[in-house]
């Protein structure tokens, strides 16, 4: 059979990159410091997410987005810190995109808001490829994880520019071995911002809260409004 | 586990140049995939079959390029392949390489279609 070859050249991700884009530009004109957190299911981050919520809603005006393939269970716990949470249920989808968070925005009825965050889904494959027109993206990494996550997952921990350590009360407890995964991270993205923390002890969380204060503020007097 | 999305979003590229051209029959389709996309070869040729029924693809053959991981060593200043599940890390001189090269391609490159 002859056949003609008809070039196409397209990158798949050219859809999403062009919609965060557009994300970014709009969360510039707000000033709105927007931060993406990526885990592995089970790692904490609704948890340490609704705390966060709780610490910063005192001085700032934020909100959350929530992604989960089922359920609306997160939002839910979310909105008891008080701040607006949006759930985006998923399906069979694996991540969240900027086309989800477009409209969950719509939802939020165009609400001013110093800080979005946004919770991905579960999951440290999929999510790592989908730029949401973050300030920030944020890898969890619990203590009952193995050490060596960053080397199996490479481009989730590459692409985040703070990495938490997360239920660091039980540490050890759970023979956590720090050194190991400074290595691991180390071995991905050398010099990255890494910051132990406990939502139950309250250990760490006062430089994560600092940490996004300075963003917080930074973005805010961004040159570009 | 994202493989359905991939095969979606490649038959929509498919799709529409094939529209764009009056192509009615598509018999094969080349794409690029890195090797940190996370894509599974054969879950994705699987969603393929499915996602094509009844489609201008429909029984096309995918073929999948592997493209591998990349990066630039700063101290060899030159392009390197890490070793898998080591991170990213100069397989000659152990320096970690963030720059990534290449590896996360997910392109669609051409379509062959019955002369």
């Amino acid at each position: 059979m002859k056949v003609r070859v008809v070039e196409i050249a397209s990158n798949l991700m050219l859809k999403n990159d062009a919609l965060a884009a557009k994300l970014r530009a709009r969360f510039v004109e707000s000033g709105t410091l927007v931060v993406n957190m990526l885990s592995s299911p089970g790692s904490g981050k609704t948890t340490l997410l609704e705390e966060t919520l709780r610490r910063l809603s005192g001085t700032y005006r934020v909100a959350a987005l929530v992604g989960d393939q089922a359920t609306e269970n997160d939002a839910l716990r979310l909105a008891r810190s008080g701040a607006p949470v949006r759930q985006i249920t998923t399906a069979a989808e694996c991540r969240l995109d900027a086309g989800m968070i477009s409209k969950a925005l719509a939802q939020l009825q165009g609400e001013h808001f110093d800080a979005l965050f946004i919770e991905n889904v579960g999951n440290l494959i999929c999510p790592a490829e989908y730029d949401l027109g973050e300030d920030l993206r944020v890898v969890l990494l619990s203590v009952t994880e193995g050490e060596d996550k960053p080397l199996k997952y490479p481009l989730a921990f590459n692409t985040s520019q703070v990495v938490l350590i997360t239920k660091v009360d039980i540490a050890a407890a759970v023979g956590f071995d720090r050194v190991a995964a400074g290595e691991s991270i180390e071995r991905v993205n050398p010099g990255v911002r890494v910051v132990e923390v406990s939502t139950r002890t309250g250990a760490g969380m006062e430089e994560w809260i600092a940490l996004l204060d300075s963003r917080i503020g930074a973005k805010a007097l961004a040159p570009a409004r | 586990m994202h493989e359905i999305t991939v095969a979606l979003s490649l038959l929509d590229g498919v799709q529409a140049t094939a529209s764009e051209q009056g192509i009615e029959r598509v018999s094969a389709v080349n794409v690029r995939v890195g090797a940190l996309s996370g894509v599974v070869r054969d879950a994705l040729l699987f969603s393929w079959d499915v996602a094509t029924a009844d489609t201008v693809a429909a029984g096309s053959e995918l073929r999948i390029e592997e493209v591998p991981l990349v990066v630039f060593c700063e101290r060899c200043e030159g392009e390197r392949a890490p070793l898998p599940g080591y991170g990213l890390v100069c397989p000659e001189c152990g320096t970690p390489s963030p720059r990534i090269v290449s590896g996360r391609e997910m392109q669609l490159v051409s379509m062959e279609v019955p002369a």
